[in-house]
């Protein structure tokens, strides 16, 4: 029986239940003390064992039903019809006697045989499905017993038809169970192969051409990367906190005591979070990718990173206080609807922007700020000077311009990007998840 | 494990009665998850809502097993010196102090500095020793004689790094010390873990430990809970108060009530000398189940309603 057992945490794994082996051996201890006899019981141990939070205990508890369950050939009796037993008599083969014996645990048992001979745990996608099922027919002895229905059908005499006609009634019987097995197979597997394909996809798809519907995936993804880059730099920073014995700072405090080593001081690392100034394109062609770019930024602990924001299209408005005022979801998508901003929806003014951060929020970039800008770079023919950019690369201590058009549009029609690459630290071409995700990392990666 | 003990873990059920004893009603679930616990000898993480009864599930255990309750409360900024032993510097001074002459005399014997620290490199030993070493509850529970229920208490409370400390104490029941060297489990204790989930624990803890999450109880468990732990209670009133209880967990509040909270009112309405659930009576002791101003306002609105729909309820 350790075979189901590991059969079913292999289908718990593909659910995406995260199982170590230390975690099977408690579990296979723990079948060993309550046993396979009585359902609830053993659902209680592995339950104890296996999933271990909330979320993955309700995905057992759906898998623990779908494996654990009994059902097939649940009417088998119904097949064994009243002349079935003359029928059995005159098959040599076992397919057909079982079959028609309606021995329900004898069907379970050869479907299963079968199907683990057949890798049925393999299976991930739903055009799979009639691949496996044939696989299975076929080790269930499938061949065999078409043959004999159509010897018996060739035959001509009454008697032989009548128990064609019952063979072919349980040869439905048998396909339509097998079916439904391998489908209920494919629902435990395919959740979690499906969904990575679709999160790499989505990873890597560009973020304007994106369908709603996937919207909410995306910010799964998001706050998953998110939660990742935290982790990882909350953990930093906590590591830099712990000091060593600073001994000059300690001399000189306890001279006060008569040089006796009363107060210690430590050497402390100061950490410094980056100082992030955002200013966004936020016309059209641009908006999906800022959309996607602050909920990514503002995702981030404020411990990690310090942000003030700017959006522009025809002028340029500070909204930093929005982002404190409501949660990062509304927040977005009330800057998108643009309602209650005083900002003006013409025509993209990269010159007019910049004066208005020059006039306005210049005192915001110091030595410490890393400037983040999102645009096309697309004046629509305007005047484009670099006057203000410069001195904004001047100020800050890096200037990084994210581009979501890639490199070879640069420059082409009205896009002023080649005249504004000199004044920046880096240039990136940023329109996927993945683009995202790269330069986040490296903003809060950066060495100060 | 320990032997003697084995008759009272013999099986879920007999553990089920043993609880019942005293006076903890426990779902099936718990009483699987604390067999195996016991006959595995893993630790248990708990978890759930506030005031389901993790932390009596391991005070129900240590007086089932007549074995002391020793209890980790954690918090943030825990450390070894307070979870694990400290050095009694007290102690350790004061006997310097009376040792003062001894001391004198051993060093003051010898010419030279270099034998004089020689010396007493060799008495050095003595200072941190385990007569000098005060356990912490974690050490006490591997000292006891004969086994002892430890209960770390809300372990998500604790920074990582205390976490991070627990794992050796919980996969081989010893911990070391660099004076001393590694110290064994005497006996090997039961461990309880609880967390109320503020935050996730890491993948190493929850590998170690088998894994119980209490929720809120179905309507049947609860009424059998106060029914054991308000004696006194009428089949009827709580039956009502149960079905009112079950209701209001259903709504969209701060802090649903959990079992702690139902027991508390129950009390309550027994020492009030009330026969049947009203509106006039709930909206009085509303307060002793819902701890927010917040909640109490979205209760106070549906009031009539939910004990109409209570009573009703009861009735079937």
């Amino acid at each position: 029986m350790d075979r189901v057992l590991s059969d079913f945490i292999v289908s718990l794994r593909h659910a995406g239940v995260r199982i170590s082996i230390s975690e099977t051996l408690d579990a296979l201890q723990s079948v060993r003390l309550v046993g396979y006899n009585d359902r609830e019981t053993l659902r209680d141990a592995l339950l104890a064992a296996l999933p271990k939070s909330a979320p993955e205990k309700e995905i057992f508890a759906r898998c623990f039903d779908h494996f654990f369950s009994f059902d097939y050939f649940a009417d088998a009796d119904a097949t064994a019809g009243p002349d079935s037993a003359t029928v059995r008599a005159a098959t040599d083969f076992s397919l057909p006697r079982t079959l028609l014996s309606g021995d329900q645990a004898a069907l379970v048992m050869a479907m299963r045989e079968a199907a683990r001979a057949a890798n049925l745990m393999d299976i991930r996608f739903f055009t799979q499905r009639s691949l496996y099922t044939l696989r299975i027919l076929d080790r269930m002895g499938l061949p065999a017993l078409d043959a004999q229905i159509q010897a018996m059908q060739a035959d001509g005499s009454p008697g032989a038809a009548q128990q064609a006609s019952a063979l072919e009634k349980a040869r439905t019987f048998l396909v339509d169970n097998v079916r439904r097995y391998v489908a209920q197979q494919l629902t435990l597997n395919t959740p979690t192969a499906t969904q990575n394909l679709l999160t790499s996809y989505l990873r890597h798809a560009k973020l304007s051409m994106l369908e709603q519907q996937h919207f909410q995936d995306m910010h799964s993804i998001i706050q998953r990367m998110v939660k990742r880059l935290n982790d990882l730099h909350s953990r930093r920073r906590k590591a830099s906190r712990r000091g060593q014995l600073d001994f000059k700072k300690t001399l000189r405090k306890n001279i006060t005591y008569q040089g006796f080593l009363f107060d210690p001081k430590w050497k402390k690392r100061k950490i410094e979070r980056p100082d992030l100034v955002v200013i966004c394109d936020i016309s059209r062609s641009v908006m999906r990718t800022v959309r996607f770019l602050l909920l990514f930024l503002y995702g981030l602990n404020k411990a990690i990173v310090r942000i003030r924001t700017f959006i522009f299209c025809s002028n340029l408005i500070e909204i930093t206080s929005i982002f404190d005022e409501y949660p990062v979801e509304v927040a977005v998508e009330k800057i998108r609807l643009g309602a209650d901003l005083p900002i003006l929806m013409g025509r993209t003014d990269y010159d007019q922007s910049f004066r208005d951060f020059k006039a306005n929020h210049l005192d915001s970039v110091s030595r410490k700020t890393t400037v983040l800008i999102l645009g096309d770079a697309r004046n629509n023919y305007a005047e484009a000077q670099t006057g203000i950019l410069k001195m904004i690369y001047e100020r800050s201590k890096r200037l990084i311009w994210l581009n979501p058009e890639p490199p070879p549009f640069w420059g082409t029609g009205d896009s002023e990007m080649k005249k504004y690459i000199p004044f920046c630290s880096m240039v990136k071409e940023c329109n996927t998840l993945h683009h995202l995700e790269g330069v986040v990392t490296s903003l809060v990666h950066h060495r100060h | 494990m320990q032997t003697i003990h084995d008759e009272k873990f013999s099986s879920p059920e007999a553990i089920g009665r043993g609880f019942k004893e005293q006076g903890f009603i426990a779902s099936r679930q718990i009483m699987t998850t604390a067999f195996l616990a016991y006959q595995l000898g893993k630790p248990l993480l708990v978890e759930g809502p506030a005031g389901v009864g993790k932390t009596e599930l391991a005070k129900t255990t240590a007086a089932f097993l007549d074995l002391p309750l020793i209890r980790l409360q954690c918090y943030e900024g825990l450390d070894e010196s307070k979870a694990l032993y400290e050095w009694k510097y007290g102690k350790q001074l004061l006997y310097t102090q009376l040792l003062k002459d001894k001391l004198d005399s051993i060093i003051n014997r010898e010419n030279g500095f270099a034998e004089s620290i020689d010396k007493l490199h060799r008495y050095d030993d003595i200072f941190f020793s385990r007569h000098f070493l005060e356990p912490r509850p974690l050490l006490k529970a591997l000292q006891q004689e004969g086994g002892a229920v430890l209960l770390v208490d809300e372990i998500d409370k604790a920074d990582d790094e205390f976490e991070a400390f627990l794992l050796e104490i919980l996969s081989d029941f010893q911990v070391s010390i660099p004076e001393i060297g590694t110290v064994q489990a005497v006996t090997k204790p039961v461990v309880f873990l609880t967390s109320n989930n503020t935050r996730e624990l890491s993948e190493a803890l929850k590998r170690r430990c088998l894994h119980l999450f209490i929720p809120f109880p179905e309507p049947a468990l609860e009424r059998n809970i106060i029914r054991i732990r308000v004696p006194g209670i009428s089949e009827k009133l709580g039956r009502q108060l149960v079905a009112f209880i079950q209701a209001v967990r259903q709504l969209e509040i701060r802090k649903a009530p959990s079992i702690s909270e139902t027991i508390d009112w129950a009390r309550v309405l027994l020492i009030l000398h009330a026969e049947e659930l009203s509106s006039d009576l709930v909206r009085d002791t509303l307060n002793i189940f819902l701890k927010f101003e917040e909640d109490i306002a979205v209760v106070a609105e549906r009031l009539h309603p939910l004990t109409a729909g209570a009573v009703r309820a009861a009735g079937d």
